[in-house]
């Protein structure tokens, strides 16, 4: 897996590649809860995610439950395949604010 | 005269692992059960999901059964026949709690407890066992072929 951050106006945005798993969910745990201190928004890119297991949604979660405590915005955009079909067997869909874009991510809620 | 023999499926295939209980032998896993049920017939979301079952099955042994330790057995048996997947997996940790199988409700927020549901939304059947020899996950998915 690998993890991308960058900057958009205000916003933080995190580009995800590869397999988020038992293995190496928790370096995308560290990357989100490192940035979220320091942003009013955070994007996440899943375009590119090939494989996201339970542990990957875990995380997910975690950071989405967080930042409902902060003032931060935490949204997800371009499911890939595998991420909608994980979504979809673990019914979390409707938990996050998700988006296709990342035009659309980045626009306030 | 002897009799004549069962002739044989016209594809059959038991593939058998033996992991440390490491998360970085996941990847390798996965890969090859994708292949299987993809060779069997299966659709590109239908491999992605049965992938993740068994992905999910040996990701509760390495957390649950023998809690991170990395240096624990666990076998992996597959078999795809013509119009199944049979998984058999193995570990000598902690037995399954029963009741905490499929108990996290869906739709929720909850943290973990994602894993069995998945399995078991996947798979035809699943069943968990504990012998003298160890546990035993056993889970089957049959193909329904169009037409």
């Amino acid at each position: 897996m690998t993890i991308l951050v960058r900057e958009s106006g205000a916003a933080q945005v995190v580009d995800v590649e590869g397999d988020v798993d038992l293995g190496t969910s928790p370096d995308l745990r560290r990357t989100l809860f490192d940035l979220m201190g320091k942003t009013p928004k955070l994007a996440v890119n899943l375009r590119k995610v090939r494989y996201i297991d339970s542990s990957g949604i875990a995380t997910l979660i975690e950071v989405l439950k967080s930042t409902q405590r902060l003032p931060v915005e935490f949204v997800l955009f371009g499911l890939s395949p595998a991420v909608q079909d994980a979504f979809r067997l673990t019914h979390v869909n409707r938990i996050f604010r998700i988006v296709e874009t990342e035009e659309q991510a980045l626009t306030p809620a | 005269m002897s009799s004549p023999e069962a002739a044989p499926t016209d594809f059959s295939i038991h593939v058998t692992f033996e992991m440390l209980s490491q998360a970085r032998c996941l990847p390798i896993v996965r890969a090859t059960v994708a292949e299987l049920a993809e060779t069997v017939g299966w659709s590109e979301s239908e491999t992605r999901c049965i992938t993740m079952a068994v992905d999910e099955a040996l990701a509760n042994v390495i957390r649950h059964a023998y809690h991170g330790r990395t240096d624990a057995l666990i076998q992996l048996h597959c078999r795809a026949g013509e119009d199944q997947l049979e998984i058999r997996i193995r570990d000598t940790g902690d037995a399954p709690d029963q009741s905490r199988i499929c108990a996290r409700e869906l739709g929720c927020d909850r943290i973990g407890g994602l894993g069995t549901h998945i399995i078991r939304d996947v798979m035809d059947t699943v069943s968990y066992e504990s012998r003298q020899d160890g546990n035993w996950l056993t889970a089957t998915k049959r193909l329904r072929r169009k037409g």
